[in-house]
């Protein structure tokens, strides 16, 4: 699904991510940790195309990432406030995404029907601007968005993070359906190792950039992370 | 004392600010801007007083003087209100610190008053209190009178921040000031009412009077408890922000927009996009004013001979709207560049979108000035050619040059006087837009005629037209080279 080889990315000199080759097969949920500066956002920006590599290259399907528009249509993603168009509605918002990937009016009714639980009844019918929202309805409304379109491949960026506790665990079960209802390939990075080794079964370390630990989840996971963190 | 502090905090938060070192050859272009109206207004100070005299054989050049005072007022204070910033200094952080209210609203009342942009006409005001009042009267009156104009400049900036906190600058209050001054203006002129004699009336008892000072100074007072009053009625910014953060946000959905699909998305997003945020509304705002540009051109017996000028002219009001949006084609999606660029639209698409947004502008903006046509065939063709141009060769450079302005725009601002966005490219996207059809315009019709020159253009226009196709492409190449360049840039907020 995802392949990555000899990829690195430099800023004056200083390499912030190196990984010379990492495949994420299909259906795989991909979770990646690190502290601050580990490189997880600039991987995730390198794979959606919107910085440039200084070697190497990501393929998506076998299609190279860089400068190509075939990738979008199968990709869902949500990094930061960016990736919202925040002086829409929700509901214009909504219906602009799904235009986008050609879904009909039913499609979205049905869709945000399906949001109902994660949104908990704060996000939508309230003609509020998506920048009058709390952070982490942003967060929420970003991630539904990223879903729009049947995405095959996921990519979240601290998904967790901002949200309340109900949301947090409505989210981490809304993840596992999707993974096991529609096989989808996700990527999600997170600070925190509890939720992240829940969601998912294969864990990689970043640390200055590179690949220190690639782990598959099981039961001791979440103990190996705590030491490998621990200061 | 506290408001010193915090003006000094002001000062700091604008020299500090990233922008003010990186656009540096910005700065200077704008310093040298401001010389030249600098010196500007000093020649006119020290010729007024020539032209005053010749202007009325009865009345001193003092006396014509304040006569216009209550108009400069009235005028000064409906610019204000167009353009005058609002001290958005942000309060919460303020607010939650041991700083009394009083003195917070002090500081946000009288920092204006601060700003030397005030004080830029006193330019003109000295030379002509020395030449035109001293010499006529006495140097006391000469500085009373200078006295009473800067009291005039405090009315009005603080009496123009209240009318704008109360009402807002949306179009109607816009409306409804320049009603009133053109009420005032026709007043005069069915010699009904004399704002000019009850001005002169007004200003002679303030500056030859004993006491005469007190008076303004009091209405300057006055402004000021005013807006003491208002903030004292609503501190809590959630209040005085109603207007701006109220949840009527209208939904109207552009409907026929919607058989265009993708493209017609895109294009109703950036229509929202500029009626939305502040700055592209102003932005708009101040083209509809530019639109007017011709009414001082096409009747002026100077420039009715300048073929080149009239030409500039015509293409600058049949493509204000694609001018003043288009060198940011691609900044006003900054905030939300991610989000385009990871979502289902191919590079292609959003690029056409662009495209046909700025082909309607152009369209509109030739309606728009249509009435000018009254002026006679000679500007008919002038502004076709002109339009054919603008769609047929300036809307491919803006494409293709906006891509280098990749400075992250914050929408939120007024865009009066806001140079955020801007950098040296911004003009040198400009000058091969604006100024080298004029020169073939100029040369063309000085060898040839006027016919031959606009005929060249619009066959350059329509052949730009017609090969749309390569020439979007290579836009869009463009855009794909300098795509991570944009990116980077729009992720750094300025």
């Amino acid at each position: 699904m995802i392949q990555v080889t000899d990829l690195q990315k430099t800023y004056n000199g200083i390499s912030v991510l190196n990984i010379s080759n990492l495949s994420v097969s299909k259906g795989e949920s991909f979770g990646l940790v690190g502290n601050n500066g580990a490189g997880k956002t600039t991987f995730f920006r390198l794979i959606l195309d919107l910085i440039e590599p200084t070697t190497g290259e990501v393929l998506i399907e076998n299609q190279p990432v860089v400068r190509n528009d075939e990738w979008k249509s199968i990709t869902g993603s949500f990094l930061d406030e960016g990736f919202l168009i925040d002086f829409m509605t929700t509901e214009e918002y909504f219906s602009f995404v799904g235009k986008l990937y050609h879904k009909s009016e039913g499609d979205m009714t049905l869709f945000l029907e399906s949001m109902k639980d994660f949104f908990n009844e704060e996000i939508l019918g309230s003609k509020k601007l998506i920048r009058d929202f709390s952070k982490g309805n942003q967060k929420k409304i970003g991630i539904a968005a990223a879903l729009i379109g049947d995405p095959k491949i996921l990519i979240l960026d601290e998904p967790f993070t901002a949200l309340d506790p109900s949301s947090q665990i409505r989210l981490k079960r809304f993840l596992t359906d999707l993974q096991t209802r529609l096989n989808m390939t996700m990527l999600i990075s997170s600070h925190d190792l509890n939720h992240v080794t829940e969601v998912c079964k294969r864990i990689v370390v970043l640390e200055k950039g590179k690949i220190v630990k690639d782990l598959n989840t099981n039961a001791d996971t979440l103990k190996e992370l705590e030491s490998y963190f621990a200061v | 004392m506290l408001v010193v502090d915090l003006i000094k905090q002001e000062w700091r938060k604008s020299f500090r600010s990233q922008g003010f070192y990186k656009n540096l050859a910005v700065s200077i272009m704008l310093g040298f801007f401001t010389l030249y109206i600098a010196a500007i207004l000093l020649v006119i100070g020290f010729s007024l007083t020539k032209v005053l005299e010749k202007a009325d054989n009865v009345l001193t050049p003092l006396e014509l003087f304040e006569g216009a005072m209550l108009y400069m007022m009235l005028f000064g204070l409906a610019l204000r209100f167009v353009m005058q910033q609002l001290n958005t200094f942000d309060l919460p952080p303020y607010q939650v610190l041991p700083i009394k209210r009083s003195t917070l609203i002090n500081f946000l009342l009288l920092k204006p008053l601060f700003s030397p942009a005030n004080y830029f006409l006193l330019l003109t005001i000295i030379p002509f209190a020395i030449k035109g009042v001293a010499t006529y009267y006495s140097g006391s009156v000469a500085l009373r009178f200078v006295l009473s104009f800067i009291l005039m400049v405090w009315f009005n900036s603080l009496t123009a921040a209240y009318l704008k906190r109360k009402f807002g600058s949306n179009l109607l209050s816009i409306v409804v000031l320049f009603a009133i001054l053109t009420g005032v203006a026709a007043l005069e002129y069915f010699k009904i009412f004399s704002l000019f004699s009850f001005s002169k009336m007004l200003y002679s008892f303030f500056i030859f009077r004993a006491f005469g000072l007190w008076f303004p100074l009091g209405l300057v007072i006055a402004a000021f408890f005013l807006n003491k009053w208002f903030f004292h009625q609503n501190y809590y910014p959630e209040k005085f922000n109603s207007k701006i953060r109220g949840n009527k946000t209208s939904t109207t959905e552009l409907s026929f927009l919607k058989r265009f699909g993708v493209i017609g998305e895109l294009i109703s997003m950036e229509i929202k996009l500029i009626l939305r945020h502040k700055r592209p509304k102003s932005t708009l705002m101040v083209s509809g004013f530019f639109v007017f540009y011709g009414l001082m051109f096409y009747t002026n017996d100077v420039y009715a001979k300048s073929n080149g000028m009239l030409f500039f002219v015509a293409m600058f009001m049949t493509g204000i709207l694609m001018l003043m949006f288009g060198q940011w084609l691609i900044s006003w999606d900054s905030r939300h560049f991610d989000s385009l660029m990871t979502r289902n639209i191919p590079i292609k698409t959003y690029m056409l979108a662009n495209y046909y947004l700025m082909i309607a502008f152009n369209i509109i903006c030739f309606a728009v000035t249509t009435p000018y046509f009254y002026f006679g065939m000679k500007i008919v063709y002038l502004h076709l050619s002109a339009f054919l141009f603008n769609v047929g060769v300036n809307i491919y450079l803006l494409m293709y040059l906006s891509t280098y302005n990749n400075k992250r725009i914050d929408l939120s601002k007024s865009s009066a006087m806001n140079y955020q966005g801007t950098t040296y490219k911004s003009f040198l996207i400009v000058f091969p837009i604006m100024f080298l059809p004029m020169l073939i315009v100029w040369t063309l019709s000085t060898f040839f005629s006027l016919a031959v020159a606009l005929w060249t253009l619009s066959i350059i226009g329509l052949t730009g037209i017609l090969l749309r196709k390569p020439l979007i492409n290579a836009c869009v190449n463009q855009f794909n080279r300098r795509k991570y360049k944009l990116a980077e840039g729009f992720r750094e907020s300025a």
